[in-house]
């Protein structure tokens, strides 16, 4: 049918069905990309928001048989010619971009608000981009662009501040205008000539056997370029070291252990002919006994689903007389605390191109954590030399953890590979997944069970911890088998203990496979230590913020790990600098209200171990480029964190220059080196020392070289704009030096480390190096004791960041964490065998963000470039504790048990105001 | 391909759907069709598009009625100053669907033709005594909204025969309030663990009528009935409305699920929300706050 339309202003006519949703319309046949798509056309995620007739709408949901007539607004219509919408430059300025995935639908939802009512309540703009999904922000500077934008819009003159410097001020992030304009390409937005759509055939079954596998009939269907098994990997069959026992495609004999297990590829001309190959697929699988449970996965007569009695590893730690240390003490805290599977939810689902480059190298595309391991992993696979391969990260809409998956990145390559072999005219396969695929197969949070008991005496210090932790790795390993580790050195905290006796194993069940989520590992332990550090309190009648800072680690103190932490210690700082909050929110408390509700206050700590094991030298490569400005090359993964950003202000702080003459080529495996892994909050330490190390000795080269061309001594020397200048006014083009580096013959590109190894004794560092940071939440909660619906209304969150490179994307890390940890303490949980996406995952929208208050503690790190240290991770675990231990405060008075089970949902609020078990 | 129709007058959209004999639906705002299309309930050679009638997207007051056309979204029932000012239960129900952008397309009359016990839409409108205008190809006939459910997700109106064309509900002209509970996993953007609205009529300071509804605690909306009896010619005290409450809750039969909540805790807080409502609705209809 042919409908005609207006799209930002110009008219179109296509031919198409009418039925077909607006949203695909937009994205395939007028190639505007920049409307996104986060759920599977169920409006759940708000990410397709346009405007029709000055309407919000979602076009997933909108037949393009409505636009007949009528005026389409994409963001790709937000700018004009006099440059970006005052939207759009109040989301850039006030850091409401991170991965940018949401941020067209949050536009245009936005804008559809201020076209309609310039000056809008608070409430307004809360009701006007509710249930747009953001995972990033916290939504709170979300907000704040558009009351900005409201204002400007009105004619107020409306600045924010932004800071000088290039390191410590809150500067612009150097990708935010793609993302706000929808020109940002990420994979769902690439399109090559003659591209397959690549598919996988998962299994329904929560464990089962493979009897038999049959593809012969899919093969032969028209539009099906390749079906493959097994038997079509060339290389290593199982992941090795990422993921013990999983085979990247299960072999017939084999077991598949989890619903969404992948069993076959298919590779298709059309979505519609790989649907075809899926269903023609003939599978035999004998259903085995299952379990989510570790309960049941560790009595006996358990189904045997894998590892030594369904055992993954097991850490064990013990420290001082625990017999005597638990005698010494007053009080004694037992409970057993429980947590969910969770998802990470990235707005973006996982989506991969595969190619062949120009250099002839087997080529991905796809959002992830750390490029060289990708490259590593899929040589291993095909058995290519590593040189073969190329791993390249495009823009990435969100991971927290879940993109660290090689899974998808192997599937992706084996179909590229396999379609270039057979000599298909093909050139390019896309895999991407639907939500409802990212929920069954990618890896979830582990579910922990946790048995504490503590003790303290009655002046407040602590005597004893006994943990026993079993981690529920679901059906395969993904790094589960370092758990056990993290979850020990997690449960102690920052904190002085006489005793010590933690135990933790990760455990195998048929849930998801879990795996890498923000905060790996750590959050769920943290959870249960700070839970039972606030029943203590209770019990005690002391002051939860005096009790933490009585048992607080000092600098210098060995920690129960048995030596110190290596890094600055701001604990103490971080305590005192939430204590104004803190009284503020006891004093609200205490405030009357109705008798139904019942308010709590509640603080969590933690310390946080960043950095992770992985290399301790790293590597980074600055140049001068012939036109004279400087080019960073390193693998610091931005995934909408904002390391893009960070890498360049560090970089120009070392060189002491304008941050707009530099480039930063970042995460390809082809140009940039490897900076070691990506993970546990490492990329600003790390990456960022070897980007300062490498920008400082590219200043050395380049002003010495500029020194002899201009006769002075290089020392005296300054970079300035385009070029190099003496004190007395002598200056030469940095395009002359870097063309006077060619005659001679030397590298425009040089090369920095950071090296930390052999900086902390061996003992200091059992496996990993002792690097912690601190921080702490407080959170105050509204509960009705009728219903146990919960409110957070506030919270606090202060860290000790060493030194804040950019204060405002430290704020949004804070923020996003936040908001994360309210899903996690009041909403989020995959319920295996019925939860199936958005739709019945609840994450956090709008309405449930409280007020949000950061403090950032700015105690200088002594290794690290700068005076930085990790954060993004540690702002995720002492948020959902602070919920809980206010949660438990609010129903407290009414009666109401402790709350030791998270997401504390209304239901399990209510049983406990009732006193009944969770 | 799908062929896409606007007809101008709802006898023009039926006699669509009677030419295509089953293979055409009606679709207003699309939220539920396409959906339901992909998941394949619906496989419509013709989709009927209504939202460009004109007499079907107005809302009307006359004659003790008010009358809303079948192609008003509920971002324009929440917003409409007479819905807004008189009836808040009507738009604290039409602000309770999905999200802004959704309640732009959705409307009341798709919502009543989905079917959904918990539908928002649906227990408000039991709760008003709506009506709903069916025009077929035999004609047009007004039937209680409450008689339309068959059982979930299944209305007796054939989208692939008939429009509803109308929403009415009477307007009594005093000493009439409404009010709307709701309760969920999150504030918004989800289906309902519970949700409930009632009306009050007060004569002289006593309850001379009320009507309760409730979702989903049965497989379709459920009316307290015999809260209601309980509560006519009451004075509208706490002890009546919680009595009221309890009354309400033994008409309920909710069922649990593992995603929303257990059939205890339905039990639990369904009355919270009951005498909630009957409250708020009262001191509406001009009974002075109780405590």
């Amino acid at each position: 049918m042919r409908i005609n339309f207006i799209v930002n202003g110009g008219s179109v006519e296509i031919d198409a069905d009418p039925a077909r949703p607006l949203l695909d319309v937009l994205r395939v046949d007028l190639s505007l990309t920049g409307t996104k798509q986060g759920c599977d056309h169920e409006g759940e995620c708000g990410a397709c928001t346009v405007l029709l007739d000055g309407q919000p709408v979602r076009s997933c949901l909108t037949p393009v048989g409505k636009a007949q007539g009528r005026r389409v607004e994409t963001v790709e219509g937000l700018a004009g010619p006099d440059g970006l919408h005052p939207l759009q430059s109040a989301f850039i300025e006030t850091g409401a971009v991170q991965c940018g995935y949401c941020t067209p639908g949050m536009l245009m939802a936005a804008k559809g608000l201020l076209d309609r009512t310039p000056a809008p309540t608070h409430e307004q703009v809360v009701d006007a981009l509710d249930g747009n999904l953001c995972r990033c922000t916290g939504y709170k500077k979300i907000a704040e662009a558009v009351d900005l934008a409201a204002r400007r819009l009105r004619g107020e003159t409306a600045e924010i501040s932004r800071g000088g410097e290039p390191v410590g001020g809150s500067e612009l992030r150097s990708d935010s205008t793609p993302k706000v304009t929808g020109a940002a390409k990420y994979v769902e937005d690439m399109t090559m000539p003659d591209m397959l759509v690549g598919r996988v055939l998962r299994s329904p079954h929560h464990h089962a056997r493979i009897l038999s596998l049959d593809t012969q009939k899919a093969r032969g269907l028209p539009g099906v370029v390749a079906v493959l098994t097994a038997d079509d990997v060339p290389g290593a069959l199982y992941f090795e070291d990422y993921s013990l026992e999983e085979p990247v495609l299960p072999q017939v004999g084999e077991t598949v252990r989890m619903v969404g297990a992948p069993v076959a590829l298919v590779v298709a001309e059309t979505r519609e002919a790989a649907y075809a190959a899926l269903d023609a697929i003939e599978v035999g699988y004998e259903p085995l006994p299952h379990t989510f449970d570790t309960d049941e996965a560790l009595a006996t007569g358990a189904p045997r689903i894998a590892g030594n009695g369904n055992v993954l590893t097991r850490f064990e730690l013990k420290r001082g007389d625990l017999t005597a240390a638990f005698d010494r003490a007053d009080a004694i805290v037992e409970g057993e605390y429980r947590l969910a599977f969770l998802e990470h939810s990235a707005l973006e689902r996982e989506a991969l191109l595969g190619y062949y480059d120009e250099a002839g190298r087997l080529t991905v595309v796809g959002g992830c954590h750390e490029p060289f391991y990708q490259q590593g992993y899929i040589a291993e696979c095909l058995g290519l030399p590593r040189e073969q391969v190329r791993v390249i990260m495009p823009p990435t809409g969100g991971s927290f953890g879940g993109k660290q998956d090689p899974w998808p990145f192997l599937a992706t390559a084996l179909m590229t590979r396999h379609v270039a072999a057979a000599g298909h005219t093909g050139t390019a396969v896309m895999l991407a997944y639907s939500r409802q695929e990212s929920f069954a197969a990618t890896p979830k949070r582990h579910p922990y069970v946790v048995r504490n008991r503590i003790g303290a005496t009655r002046d407040g210090a602590l005597t004893a911890i006994r943990v026993r932790i079993d981690a529920n790795t679901g059906a395969y390993d993904s790094h589960g088998q370092y758990i056990p580790e993290y979850a020990v050195t997690a449960s102690g905290g920052p904190y002085r203990w006489d005793a010590v006796d933690a135990y933790a194993q990760t455990v195998y069940t048929n849930g998801p496979k879990a795996g890498q989520y923000r905060g790996f590992g750590t959050a769920q332990a943290c959870f249960a230590t700070e839970c039972a550090l606030d029943e203590l309190c209770e019990k005690l009648g002391a002051d939860p913020l005096e009790f933490r800072l009585r048992s607080a680690l000092r600098e210098g103190e060995a920690s129960f790990l048995g030596y110190p932490v290596a890094e600055s210690l701001g604990f103490a700082e971080v305590l005192e600098a939430l204590r104004p909050a803190y009284e503020a929110m006891l004093e609200r408390s205490r405030e009357s209200r109705a008798g139904h509700i019942g308010r709590g206050v509640g603080l969590a700590a933690m310390w946080y171990r960043f950095g992770k094991s992985g290399s301790l030298r790293v590597e980074a490569h600055a140049e001068l480029a012939r036109d004279g400005h400087f080019i960073i090359y390193c693998t610091a993964a931005d995934y909408g964190q904002g390391t893009n950003t960070t890498m360049a202000q560090m970089a120009a702080e070392a060189l002491s220059i304008g941050r707009e003459r530099i480039e930063v080529v970042n995460a390809d495996t082809a140009r940039a080196p490897d900076s070691g892994i990506q993970g546990a909050s490492r990329a600003t330490y790390f990456v960022g020392g070897a980007v300062t190390a490498a920008a400082r000795n590219l200043a050395i080269e380049t002003l010495g070289m500029a020194a002899e061309l201009l006769d002075r001594a290089p020392q005296t020397l300054r970079f300035e704009d385009e070029r190099v200048t003496a004190p007395d006014g002598v200056s030469i083009a940095l395009a002359e030096v870097a063309a006077e580096f060619d005659r001679v013959g030397k590298s425009r590109r040089v090369r920095g480390a950071f090296d930390l190894s052999g900086q902390f004794p061996e003992a200091t560092r059992p496996t990993y190096a002792p690097l912690f940071v601190t921080g702490a939440h407080l959170a105050e909660v509204e509960v009705d004791l009728r219903t146990g619906e919960t409110r957070v209304l506030r919270m606090a969150a202060a860290h000790d960041v060493g030194r804040a490179v950019n204060r405002r994307d430290a704020e949004g890390q804070i923020e996003g964490a936040v908001l994360m940890g309210v899903g996690a303490a009041l909403m989020e949980e995959v319920l295996p065998g019925h939860t199936t996406g958005f739709a019945d995952y609840y994450l956090p929208t709008i309405k449930s963000m409280p007020q949000i208050e950061v403090f950032l503690v700015e105690k200088a790190g002594r290794y690290g470039p700068m005076g930085v240290k990790g954060l993004g991770e540690a702002a995720m675990l002492p948020a959902t504790p602070a919920i809980i231990n206010a949660v438990s405060r609010a129903i407290g008075p009414a009666g109401g048990r402790r709350i030791r089970t998270a997401p504390a949902t209304p239901e399990r609020i209510l049983r406990a105001v009732r006193g009944e078990a969770l | 391909m799908t062929q896409y129709l606007y007809p101008r007058t709802p006898e023009e959209a039926v006699a669509a759907l009677v030419e295509a004999q089953g293979r055409a639906i009606i679709i207003a705002g699309g939220t539920d069709v396409l959906p339901d299309m992909e998941k394949g309930k619906w496989r419509p050679d013709r989709l009927v598009d209504i939202t460009r009638i004109p007499e079907l997207g107005q809302v009307e007051a006359g004659g003790g009625w008010v009358t809303v056309g079948a192609a008003v979204p509920f971002a324009a029932l929440r917003e409409h100053p007479l819905i807004a000012e008189r009836v808040h239960a009507l738009a604290d129900a039409a602000a309770s669907v999905g999200a802004r952008a959704i309640q732009t397309g959705a409307t009341w009359a798709g919502n009543l033709v989905q079917a959904m016990p918990a539908a928002d839409g649906a227990v408000i409108a039991v709760a008003l005594d709506a009506e709903a205008r069916i025009l077929d190809a035999s004609g047009a006939a007004w039937q209680r909204v409450a008689d339309l459910y068959l059982g979930p997700g299944r209305s007796k109106i054939d989208p692939t025969g008939q429009l509803l064309t109308h929403i009415r509900f009477p307007l009594p002209s005093e000493a009439w309030g409404t009010a709307w509970r709701r309760a969920g996993r999150r504030p918004s953007l989800i289906l309902p663990t519970l949700n409930c609205a009632a009306t009050v009529a007060l004569r002289e300071d006593r309850i001379a009528a009320a009507t309760i509804a409730m979702g989903p605690v049965g497989p379709c909306p459920v009316r307290a009935g015999d809260a209601e009896l309980f509560l006519r010619g009451q004075l509208p005290s706490p002890e009546v409305m919680a009595e009221a409450a309890q009354l309400a809750l033994c008409q309920a039969q909710p069922r649990s699920s593992a995603l929303r909540a257990s059939r205890e805790y339905r039990m639990a807080v369904l009355p919270v929300l009951v005498r909630e409502a009957l409250t708020e609705a009262a001191q509406r209809a001009g009974c002075p706050p109780q405590s």
